[in-house]
């Protein structure tokens, strides 16, 4: 994951540099402040993949140019094998949307809509407590 | 003479769903990334086409002076909803369809890392540009404030009617789907390359779709914010862009630190679209596969240090600091060219459909590069700013792109997404048309933008010498249309033609997704070869031939 790191954290400083340039050279007040906010966000990203990769430690398959497909067996991971829920999440923000023009009560209602479809999203597969293995 | 031949080089086809009533709810509700590329696809190619007629319409009323179809008002509208459809909900999605399908298949990844958020960023661009395009059927007509947008044009009082913020919400809500679609890609190329697929073997078209993804983060949310505040200028009074207190400027800012980086958002994709396609029909691996990789980030970087000379012309910003940095990213592209070139060089190069949209992508984007150096030359920018030179350039540079590299994809994946090979003789039909039809409307418009033909004139008088060079350009549009007929029988009557029965139909194909069969089963592979090049499907195919991996 060194790439990964380096490749945000190259951005980072890249829009740093740029930032202090157009500072120096005269540039406006809105330029430096979204070149900044362009270093900040390149920044959190290589921290966080940097600091992931050494609470990881190892190399993984992936990052190694001698892997052989097996080491990556196991189990894959869980992907969803279709869903209902995003259509809902993306019709309540679209009501909200609309809502902004046309009136509040539309607003009320698409909130609503949104905050239930968003809860059925994040919950889909999520057991109930009494069967957990918690 | 040596033979090879206990290579398998065909996986188990996946059983297709037998009853067509399910297929429907299949469709809305699934979480493959393939179905919901092949959806964004779709989708994407709907708004091309019903761009595409309003282009026509702005063609057939400039073939002569004087107005014979259209109102002021309604040429107005019609302009502003042509570039939004073609930008924001043609070429952008188009982007993530391509990503889609074909980026986790390269990788050696089951699906995305999110599914289910991916199709939520499909639904919230669906309803999202339905509801940018829906101020046709209200009282006061759609936007017809210019895709940019500007203010104080398209504040309240210059712009009132509810089609101005339906287009703004809408678009909001299209663009915060899009920001969703990059997390996913840079999540899954983070976290879900097969064993062996280092970043420095990954397929140069997968590294454009992570920096690509990359400049979605960067970009997108200062349009959300562009675009909420004037909403909200607009619905309840605040003073966000009044230009009494500079809000002009701030909004071009903000409009423009968005829009450069989303000209690369829609170049970088199809850039990699033809660099997947040049080795396959030049038969030899990628020229300068790092080196490719270097200038793809050097584009990525610089892109979003070049926003303001959109604003050459405000007078109000660096002139020598956004010319040098416009000039220094033309090196890079440069590079890009080198690449391409060197790729195709002493190669065996033969022209299949694919082969032959990438030259036409080759041609007709480095006449755009060109005529954008032109364009970062302040003084020269001065003389031809906001006349159809600058809507020749930005056509050559967008279409060049995003159509000539669309249809590459199509054709050459098109076996890979349906199992079934696109006619070629029609395909070749459909090339020309297109082609042909494109620099007949697109190339005289330089001209006539140096002769002082203003961008965005809905008319101009008999006298002032333009007829003749609008008349071509429009009969050149209409060539460009009828060219999607070749395109759409070839999809009718392969329809139903035999499957391609081999994983790599082409023969030569490279990355990883030549490797499973056409199409993919459910989640992509049913066995992986080892990776050990950045030519995983080539070493499979061909072991004869050693790649030198990194």
């Amino acid at each position: 994951m060194k790439v990964n790191w380096q490749l945000f954290g190259g951005l980072a400083i890249f829009y740093l540099i740029v930032t202090v340039v157009y500072w120096q050279v005269g540039g406006e007040p809105v330029g430096i402040g979204g070149m900044l906010l362009a270093a900040g966000l390149a920044g959190m990203v290589a921290f966080y993949l940097w600091f992931t990769q050494k609470r990881i430690g190892v190399i993984l398959p992936e990052d190694s140019t001698t892997a052989e497909i097996s080491d990556g067996a196991g189990e894959l991971g869980f992907y969803s094998p279709h869903s209902w829920w995003p259509l809902p999440v993306a019709l309540g923000a679209c009501a909200m949307g609309l809502g902004l023009i046309i009136g509040w009560w539309l607003v009320l209602i698409g909130l609503g809509a949104l905050l239930v479809a968003v809860i059925g999203m994040v919950t889909e597969y999520e057991k109930p407590i009494a069967a957990s293995s918690h | 003479m040596t033979t090879y031949a206990d290579i398998p080089t065909q996986s188990v086809l996946a059983p297709i769903p037998a009853k067509k009533g399910k297929i429907f709810v299949k469709w809305i509700t699934s979480t493959d990334h393939k179905t919901i590329g092949y959806l964004y696809l779709m989708t994407s190619f709907v708004w091309f086409l019903i761009g595409g007629i309003l282009a026509l319409a702005l063609r057939s009323e400039l073939a002569r002076p004087g107005m014979q179809f259209l109102t002021y008002e309604q040429y107005n509208q019609i302009f502003t909803m042509h570039g939004t459809i073609m930008l924001l909900l043609f070429a952008t999605p188009l982007f993530v369809g391509f990503a889609n399908v074909i980026m986790p298949l390269q990788i050696g990844a089951a699906d995305v890392a999110f599914p289910r958020l991916n199709m939520l960023s499909y639904w919230l661009y669906f309803f999202g540009g339905i509801m940018a395009f829906a101020g046709f059927i209200t009282p006061g007509g759609a936007a017809s404030f210019g895709w940019t947008v500007y203010v104080p044009l398209s504040n309240a009082t210059y712009s009132p009617g509810i089609g101005a913020d339906l287009w703004l919400v809408g678009l909001a809500i299209s663009g915060v789907g899009t920001i969703l679609g990059g997390v996913n890609f840079i999540t899954t190329i983070f976290t879900m390359r097969a064993p062996g697929m280092t970043m420095f073997r990954m397929s140069i078209f997968s590294w454009n779709v992570l920096l690509t993804s990359i400049l979605v983060l960067l970009a997108f949310p200062p349009l959300a914010a562009a675009l909420l505040g004037l909403e909200s200028d607009r619905l309840y009074g605040t003073h966000l862009f009044d230009p009494a207190n500079g809000g002009a400027m701030l909004f071009q800012h903000l409009f423009w630190f968005f829009g450069h980086p989303e000209v690369y958002i829609l170049a970088l994709p199809f850039f990699g679209i033809a660099t997947e396609i040049l080795p396959v029909f030049s038969r030899k691996p990628i020229f300068g596969y790092k080196g490719l990789i270097a200038a793809t980030i050097a584009i990525a970087a610089l892109s979003v240090s070049v926003w303001a000379h959109h604003m050459f012309a405000t007078g109000q910003v660096l002139l020598p600091f956004f010319s040098f940095m416009t000039f220094l990213i033309g090196v890079p592209t440069g590079v890009k060219f080198f690449n391409w070139i060197g790729t195709m060089w002493r190669g065996h190069v033969t022209f299949e459909t694919p082969m032959l949209f990438v030259m036409g992508f080759l041609v007709t984007f480095l006449f755009g590069g060109l005529t954008g150096i032109i364009l970062a030359s302040p003084p020269l920018d001065f003389a031809v700013s906001a006349s159809y030179f600058v809507v020749a350039h930005f056509h050559y540079v967008l279409f060049g792109t995003v159509v000539f590299a669309m249809f590459a994809g199509f054709y050459f994946w098109w076996p890979k997404m349906t199992g079934r090979m696109l006619n070629e003789r029609l395909g070749k039909i459909h090339f020309w048309t297109l082609f042909i039809g494109f620099h007949l409307t697109f190339l005289i418009q330089h001209w006539l933008g140096i002769k002082g033909f203003p961008r965005r004139y809905a008319d101009y008088l008999a006298t002032d010498g333009f007829t003749f060079m609008n008349t071509v350009s429009t009969i050149g549009s209409f060539l460009l249309a009828l060219s999607m007929i070749p395109f759409a029988i070839n999809i009718w009557i392969t329809r139903k033609s035999p499957l391609v029965g081999v994983d790599d139909p082409w023969g030569y194909g490279s990355s990883l997704e030549w490797a499973t069969s056409c199409p993919p089963p459910r989640h992509n592979f049913l066995s992986m070869p080892r990776i050990s090049s950045e030519r995983p499907a080539f070493d499979l195919h061909h072991p004869h031939i050693k790649t030198e991996g990194h």
